[in-house]
């Protein structure tokens, strides 16, 4: 059932890219609602996987690499499609759609069988350590999809060509104002992620830090999204802030599979 | 006998077929339409119809039984209404008929047929034609039909294609690109520098479009008191120009002049004390107002003259593709309504032959059942049945022929369908 819900997931995930992008190759007009309406679907079925095995395992399902990038997927397109609701900012699925796809490609190549957790992992911090932790690496996303949108109109906008892109672009504004409210939602959630996962790690290992690359570049993303964060506040904007940010989310991209491919307890135990 | 499907038929002119000078004299107004309206239908020959007037056309749009007449008595409505001898229009008319007629007012409200393809005016012009035609009660069953398809197949053109999403003149070109940049214009302030025509235009267009404030400045003071009047806007002294530049997110130059108003220095130091938010410049003057270097600034838009210019041929092409799309809807709707307005013809004689065989088949039915009292109801409902099937049977091709026959001719009139209803006693009263 997970797995059949998780397949049809992808199918929606790829159908709405299509909707999205076809646009872009082709003078076809696609109707307005068709992609944010599969992303929806892709939405729904992935949140109702999600739902499946949580119930199946007892516990909200965010225990290991399969999972958690399940559930990033998940729910960086439940927020876009939040955002599509109040703004006009249909395009950001234009961009959120195929990550949702490849990510959720992902999540089967990491694919795991349900298992007894580790008793290391049965505790109260778990879910709310990696909870936090998803759901500022989604809005994160959010603030890197529309600082990608950015740069393309800002580019199309400055060498005065480009006009045969299809496709209407949010304006500019309105694109800079969803990256700096991602951005201040974005950082106390990955704050937050970092400080349940610090006193997790004090509850198992009697230790609230360990020194693992993991960590370190957990670190490092903190740092660099603080940066940006007052940058932006003393009114940074625009063109660089969109640049950063996209450099940014990499960096955050890079640790977050770090869970899996970094060596340190963080991987070992995590799987 | 029932009456034959009637014509579709328009009478017009426009830009393409006749010159202004015609143009401007068949031209019906407000005054003159509705009248004039009246006396067109005042006939047995045209007994509905609409007339369509604007700057760039005059169509009459009706509805006969006899086409040969109705173009004649529209040619003389036409030259008696206005007082102009035929000879001086009848050149430049185009008389349309039964499916070119339906192609040609679909075009025609979905602005394919205009002087600049995709205004959005043209399909108000024939709802407004529409509605006073249906409040003088001079349209029929088929001509109301006929609009309502036409204003659905203008929406449809509308809906499926960008066909009027580009801008097509300068200061609309100005204002798209605004929007690009900006999310919303209430809260932001323009400064128009110079008295130039264009800016003028681009400022109008801004405030249409609800722009927050207007600043002006001029070299001549008074001048700009005399400008900021006429926009509703604040006058800025020529002097204090870069110290106004901060709260400016559009500035428009529309100055005489040949130095550069505005260089990448001080445009820099109100991007500092704006905190960077962006700005975007149009220069309308020849020679041109602001520095090109403007441009490399962060956050700093800036389109000259021609940069305008080539974003409104890269809009006129996109109309050009958009409306290709648009024929195709075009093509397929004339198809659809052909299909419904050609099957009239026949309607009433498939009608007719049903009702008679049906009223046979009842007749018969009833007569054998009567001297078959003892019948269970069984075998009475099975007889019903039988007889029924029979009948359709009977039918089915008859039937299917006069609905194909409908479909595929044209202009009327192949199949005769005054013999047909001899043969088959359609029109004789109750026999029997």
């Amino acid at each position: 059932m997970e797995v059949v819900l998780l397949k049809i997931a992808l199918l929606f995930y790829l159908l709405s890219t299509g909707a999205f992008l076809l646009p872009l190759l082709s003078t076809r007009a696609v109707p307005r609602a068709i992609g944010p309406g599969l992303l929806l679907a892709a939405f729904l079925s992935h949140a109702g996987a999600i739902a499946v095995r949580s119930l199946a395992v007892g516990y909200i399902a965010v225990t290991n690499s399969h999972e958690a990038v399940s559930f990033f997927a998940c729910l960086i397109a439940g927020l876009c499609l939040l955002v599509q609701m109040r703004t006009s900012l249909t395009l950001l699925g234009a961009v959120v759609s195929p990550i949702g796809f490849i990510m959720t490609l992902g999540a089967f190549v990491f694919y795991t069988q349900v298992r007894d957790l580790p008793p290391i992992l049965q505790s109260a911090w778990m879910p709310i350590h990696v909870t936090f932790a998803l759901l500022g690496n989604a809005v994160f996303g959010l603030a890197f999809s529309a600082s990608l949108l950015y740069l393309v109109q800002e580019k199309q906008l400055k060498s005065k060509k480009g006009r045969s892109l299809f496709l209407r672009l949010p304006s500019l504004e309105t694109l800079d104002e969803l990256n700096y409210r991602s951005l201040s939602w974005g950082f106390p959630l990955l704050t937050l992620g970092i400080l349940t996962g610090a006193a997790w790690a004090e509850y198992a290992w009697g230790q609230f830090w360990v020194w693992e690359p993991r960590l370190l570049l957990s670190v490092l993303t903190w740092v660099l999204y603080a940066f940006l964060l007052h940058y932006r506040t003393a009114g940074w904007r625009g063109r660089r802030a969109a640049a950063l940010t996209i450099v940014c989310f990499a960096v955050l991209f890079i640790s977050f599979l770090g869970v899996r491919f970094l060596p340190g307890r963080h991987g070992g135990q995590f799987g | 006998m029932a009456n034959p499907r009637p014509h579709l038929f328009v009478l017009g002119l426009n830009h393409r077929s006749a010159p202004v000078e015609v143009r401007e004299r068949l031209a019906f107004n407000n005054g003159t339409l509705e009248p004039a309206l009246r006396r067109l239908v005042d006939s047995e020959v045209v007994r509905e119809g609409t007339i369509i007037s604007t700057c760039n056309r005059v169509e009459i749009v009706t509805c006969t039984p006899d086409l040969a007449i109705a173009n004649e008595q529209v040619r003389t409505f036409l030259a008696n209404e206005q007082r102009i001898a035929r000879p001086l229009f009848e050149d430049h008319l185009y008389s349309l008929v039964g499916k070119d007629a339906v192609r040609h007012l679909f075009r025609v409200a979905a602005s394919l047929d205009s002087l600049v393809v995709g205004e959005p005016q043209i399909l108000g012009q024939v709802k407004d034609a529409y509605t006073v035609a249906s409040s003088l009660g001079t349209l029929g069953e088929v001509l109301h039909r006929f609009f309502h398809k036409t204003f659905a197949v203008a929406k449809r053109v509308r809906s499926e294609t960008q066909i009027a999403a580009r801008a097509v003149s300068v200061s609309s070109a100005a204002v798209e690109l605004a929007r690009r940049i900006f999310d919303r214009l209430g809260d932001k302030t323009a400064m128009v520098i110079g008295a130039g025509e264009m800016g003028e235009l681009a400022v109008r267009h801004l405030q249409n479009h609800g722009i927050g404030n207007i600043l002006v400045t001029n070299r001549t003071y008074s001048r700009a008191v005399e400008l900021a009047r006429e926009f509703n806007g604040t006058v800025v002294p020529f002097e204090q120009l870069h110290k106004q530049l901060r709260l400016t997110d559009i500035v428009i130059g529309s100055a005489g002049g040949n130095d550069y108003l505005l260089r990448p220095e001080a445009v820099e130091e109100a991007l500092r004390e704006r905190r960077r938010r962006p700005m975007f410049f149009i220069d309308l003057g020849v020679p041109r107002n602001f520095d090109p270097h403007l441009n490399d600034l962060d956050n700093v838009f800036l389109y000259d003259i021609d940069d305008l210019q080539q974003v409104i041929e890269e809009n006129k092409d996109e109309r050009e593709r958009e409306a290709k799309k648009a024929e195709a809807i075009v093509a397929e709707e004339v198809e659809t309504f052909w299909h419904w307005f050609s099957g009239l013809e026949v309607t009433p004689t498939i009608v007719a032959l049903r009702e008679r065989a049906e009223t046979i088949r009842r007749r018969e039915l009833a007569k054998t059942l009567a001297s078959l009292k003892d019948l269970p109801p069984h075998a009475q409902k099975a007889m019903d049945t039988l007889s029924a099937a029979m009948m359709n049977k009977l039918l089915h091709p008859q039937i299917a022929y006069l609905k194909n026959v409908g479909r595929s001719n044209e202009a009327g009139g192949t199949v005769d369908l005054a013999t047909l209803r001899r043969i088959f006693g359609l029109d004789e009263e109750n026999d029997e």
